[in-house]
């Protein structure tokens, strides 16, 4: 019974179409001169690493590692953690030194390294307006692709790492937009998972008569609102989704009818009283705080979350609680319920520059073999990995794990990248700080929409 | 009717000045108190609670895990080190500027005092890429080299003020019995300067002691990084503790300000002084 | 003496020190600041020239404008609120006598030693909707509670409270040594001629602590147009740039927006505003003394 369930797994995982959407537009124009830095980058690399050869394998080395978890005790930080140790005890000779940062401070940071010297292994993000101008500056260094056709990496996955056909970095996760709730307090109150927008805004009504805030939101990131955004747009656009927002990037123009409404829905939402007071200034950890303390019923957020459900500091009662589901489907929508918003995010790659490239490479390689990142990924329930999990299925998953694999599993379509992910990172800068005016009230639709139009211009 | 009136005067003089320390002591009672609770303690209505259990284990988990140690060993090192360079240095350059003859005394002096207009973080991102050319980011000199050289020009202006009203007599006499400049700087005018050199030196730590912006620009491993930074990594790791978290600002806070209540008068004199004449 | 007095290599050794950390350190990074701001340099891979053009953007960026017209509002509110509180307890305390002035003075002026950071993050947690040190209050006076301090209406009051609490310590304490240095036969003059304590404080402690008051009021403007880090901790700018300030503006340029180039031409205009102002604000007050 469970291989039958794993190979439906396996299969729809594989079949979805992983649409990366609008990295297309505008890669072509800076083609060359990327090239031309590249090239520069791999003499530099090769010079070093000959130098490197000579020595013997018991030399001490150091390897950077740059990572955007900062958490070393929980989900996916402590997966990280846990593999590196396990390299350190393979590889006595090798010392790997791991500088963590929370998202918005890791980006803003490796822009910085960016400029001169990087950390040997970075995360990253498989989306253009990470990876675009990344690319072009050449610091990436080019991993083999072929090295990686045993690792089970599903159909696709890689594509948002790619530029010219050539791999630079290496996805970590699948992540799926989603609502978690409090499974307990729902049928305490007899509230019920909403099957269609309509349901949800009533729901939210419900639980704020109840005296609970319905949705907890890190607004103050501006990233999760957009990624709300999106999820709301696929259930408008459907399969266009991706096809919408990266006419409007390369356009600079935002007044599609789709984006429109989805703008609308956003902002009637937050007018409703969906998100928690003063939403839009609370960071991600106020925001998870209310949920796993029961003070909001929902948490709007990625997968990643869902080691949740394994996390020691969040009360049992609430952590053993913790369900998921997707955005309801919206009337007149074109998007169905297994249309939903997904995509390959963030990954690893290795600096172009780096002295102990070799090393390096070795150490990904390392993280990537399936029984690393995928397996102790999938044990400490930090969600969906880019790689095929069917191996580890152990029947003691969480009910969330469960219900999150079920998710993607059903799914008929994903969306790929985020709607502010899609441009280049000043209209990301633009977008995540706008979206916070236009929800909150203080921008019009229009205004909103006209100044994401601006700055990808 | 008179002693009415000033007893009155006396009553409404000591509410003042209660409120207000009220209102600058408060948060961090509040901080404190809920630093010995648990994280669900904090959902209450009260202003303060009383916790069902002290826990003194949040602060165990700051201690270690913030780095407490390791963090403020740097910052005293990296501020003492700051503070010597910058009164050796205001000291020299002052003594030059203000007592020996040369043409361009005047201009060098405006210059190294004008030092203190300029804003700080315009110098980050000019500077991240300098630290960076010369490999000089995520070690000592990255903190080093700005502290001290947004501290001296304060120090530098203090110190020429100082210098201009000692009298010239004692050096007049250290030259008779043929004592060279450096002697004179050194041993002579250095300290007939003690006063001052405490102003300078309170004013650069005060400064210095709890600056992170430039620490995290230029900083990437802990090797180097400072006290701050306990609680801004903390934060990150313990987001879904708050008790720990508060725990870990208590800590981080301690230091500065035993420091202060122990020197409080020393402190007060050295930034009066510095303050309104530099 | 003369000889020995102006001998230029012992000149030069004693000024170079001073002289090469002012180079290295504020003239270099300022000279780089200038070049990048006249390219379009992302951060990353190469460099164009392109004249003016991040000088003319700065014009039409509503969030710059929003950054100097916060740092207005931060400085007005220092000079408005602030102030005049210091000054007053300054007074108030300068009345008592023995222990207790001591005591009182010290603890005004300690959250003034505390790091940003945790003051920041403190002051995030007092004025969180939920389970905040504020809302709690108002909950005590019978008010619902949920107020939502850092809303886009409310943030740059509220960073405003956070920065007067924070720097209160301090310039009540350069006010309070200025009462302390006010010649006291000057208060027994007025208590001869029975003037009471309000007028005392109106016509001898105020115009005598002029100059002090001008070199408070000078510190304020400047600290208001340097503000950051508090700032960069507490809201990081938003929401939608509604506390955003210069500082904070180009480092966010810069890191984020991969708009290096650019967030160097904020810093150079940046920069100049802050000479600017410290030029004016000494000039205005020297002229106003000598007259």
């Amino acid at each position: 019974m469970k291989k039958k369930w794993t190979a439906a797994l396996l299969a729809g995982a594989m079949t979805v179409s992983m649409l990366v959407g609008c990295g297309s537009t505008g890669d072509s124009e800076t083609a060359s001169e990327s090239v031309q830095s590249d090239t520069k980058g791999q003499e530099k690399v090769e010079a070093d690493s000959t130098a490197n050869d000579g020595a013997s394998s018991d030399e001490e080395i150091t390897i950077k590692l740059f990572s955007n978890l900062p958490d070393r005790k929980n989900g996916q930080g402590l997966v990280e953690q846990m593999i590196i140790d396990e390299y350190m005890d393979a590889n006595p000779n090798v010392t790997i030194e791991v500088e963590a940062l929370d998202e918005e401070a890791y980006k803003t940071k490796f822009k910085a390294y960016a400029m001169n010297g990087m950390p040997d292994v970075v995360s990253i993000w498989g989306q253009p307006s990470f990876l675009d101008e990344v690319l072009d500056a050449g610091v990436l260094a080019e991993l083999n692709e072929e090295d990686y056709l045993d690792y089970s990496f599903i159909a696709g996955s890689l594509d948002g790492f790619k530029k010219d056909d050539k791999l630079y970095g290496l996805p970590r996760n699948t992540d799926i937009m989603l609502f978690y709730y409090n499974q307990k307090m729902f049928d305490d109150n007899g509230w019920k998972v909403p099957a269609t927008y309509e349901e949800l805004l009533s729901l939210c009504g419900d639980i704020q008569a109840a005296g609970i805030t319905p949705v907890a939101m890190d607004g103050g990131d501006g990233w999760p609102m957009a990624c709300f955004l999106t999820d709301i747009m696929v259930k408008i656009a459907g399969t266009d989704y991706a096809d919408i927002v990266s006419k409007a990037v390369a356009a600079g123009d935002f007044n599609a009818p789709e984006i429109q409404q989805a703008t609308q829905i956003l902002v009637q939402s937050a007018d409703a009283g969906m998100f928690q007071i003063g939403y839009d200034s609370q960071d991600y950890g106020t925001a998870m705080n209310l949920f796993t303390n029961g003070q909001a019923a929902m948490f709007c957020m990625g997968s990643w979350e869902c080691s949740m459900a394994l996390n020691e500091d969040i009360a049992p009662e609430i952590r053993d609680n913790i369900r998921a589901f997707t955005m309801p489907t919206i009337d007149g929508g074109k998007g169905k319920a297994s249309d939903i918003a997904a995509w390959n995010g963030g990954g690893y790659a290795v600096s172009a520059n780096s002295q102990v490239k070799d090393e390096a490479i070795k150490f990904l390689n390392y993280m990537y073999q399936p029984d690393k990142l995928s397996k102790y990924g999938w044990e400490n329930g930090v969600g969906l990995s880019a790689q095929d999990q069917t191996a580890y299925l152990t029947g003691s998953e969480t009910e969330l794990q469960k219900q999150v694999m079920d998710i993607l599993k059903n799914a008929g379509s994903i969306s790929g990248t985020p709607i502010n992910d899609c441009g280049p990172s000043a209209f990301k800068t633009a977008i995540e700080s706008e979206i916070q005016g236009v929800s909150n009230g203080s921008t019009s639709v229009d205004d909103f929409l006209a100044a994401i139009g601006a700055a990808c211009k | 009717m008179k002693e009415d009136s000033i007893h009155i005067g006396k009553v409404i003089l000591w509410v003042v000045l209660i409120a207000v320390a009220v209102i600058q002591l408060f948060p961090l009672i509040w901080l404190v108190d809920f630093s010995l609770g648990s994280s669900n303690e904090m959902f209450t209505n009260g202003l303060l609670i009383i916790p069902e259990k002290i826990r003194w284990d949040n602060y165990v988990k700051a201690f270690v895990d913030g780095n407490f140690l390791h963090y403020l060993r740097n910052s005293v090192l990296i501020n003492t080190l700051a503070v010597v360079l910058v009164v050796i240095i205001s000291i020299m350059a002052a003594f030059a500027c203000q007592r020996m003859k040369w043409k361009m005394s005047a201009l060098v002096s405006t210059l190294l005092v004008m030092g203190m207009m300029i804003p700080i973080h315009a110098t980050l991102l000019p500077n991240y890429k300098i630290y960076n050319m010369l490999h000089l980011t995520d070690t000592l000199w990255a903190l080093l080299i700005p502290y001290v050289a947004f501290s001296m020009p304060q120090g530098m202006s203090l110190m020429t003020g100082f210098i201009q009203s000692l009298p010239k007599e004692l050096e007049e006499a250290a030259v008779m019995d043929g004592c060279g400049i450096y002697r004179i700087v050194f041993q002579i005018v250095t300290p007939l300067l003690k006063p001052s050199i405490a102003t300078v030196a309170i004013m650069t730590f005060l400064n210095n002691w709890n600056e992170f912006m430039m620490a995290s620009t230029y900083l990437s491993t802990p090797t180097w990084k400072t006290l701050p930074f306990s609680v801004l990594e903390f934060t990150g790791e313990y987001s879904s503790n708050y008790a720990v978290q508060f725990a870990v600002m208590a800590l981080t806070a301690a230091p500065a300000v035993i420091v202060y209540i122990i020197l409080n008068k020393q402190i007060t004199k050295g930034v009066a002084m510095g303050a309104v004449k530099g | 003496m003369k000889k020995l007095y102006s001998n230029k290599p012992v000149i030069l050794s004693l000024v170079l020190p001073g002289l090469l950390v002012f180079l290295f350190a504020v003239l270099a990074p300022i000279c780089l600041s200038v070049y990048y701001g006249f390219t379009d340099y992302s951060g990353m891979g190469e460099a164009r020239l392109i004249g003016f053009d991040n000088y003319a953007n700065l014009f039409h960026d509503s969030a710059f404008g929003r950054s100097l017209k916060n740092s207005l509002l931060l400085a007005i509110g220092f000079i408005c609120i602030q102030h005049p509180l210091a000054i007053l307890v300054a007074a108030v305390l300068d009345k008592l006598q023995g222990k207790a002035e001591g005591i009182f003075r010290c603890i005004y002026f300690i959250p003034n030693v505390i790091s940003v950071a945790v003051i920041a993050y403190l002051w995030k947690f007092i004025y969180n909707p939920d389970f905040g040190l504020l809302n709690n209050i108002a909950k005590a006076f019978g008010h619902p509670g949920k107020i939502n301090w850092l809303s886009q209406q409310n943030a740059i009051w509220s960073v405003l409270i956070v920065l007067i609490w924070h720097g209160f310590g301090w310039g009540m304490l350069i006010y309070y040594t200025g009462i302390k240095n006010i010649d006291p036969v000057l208060y027994e003059a007025a208590s001869i001629d029975g003037a009471n304590w309000w007028t005392t404080f109106m016509r001898i402690t105020l115009p005598m602590m002029k100059p002090v008051i001008q070199i408070n009021v000078t510190m304020a403007i400047i600290s208001a147009l340097k503000q950051m880090e508090t700032v960069y901790l507490l809201t990081n700018g938003g929401p939608n740039n509604s506390t955003q300030f210069v500082a904070n503006y180009l480092y966010q340029q810069a890191f984020k927006a991969f708009k290096y180039g650019y967030g160097n031409a904020i810093g150079v205009v940046f920069i100049i505003i802050c000479v600017l102002a410290t030029v004016t604000l000494n000039t205005i007050f020297k002229d106003k003394q000598e007259a």
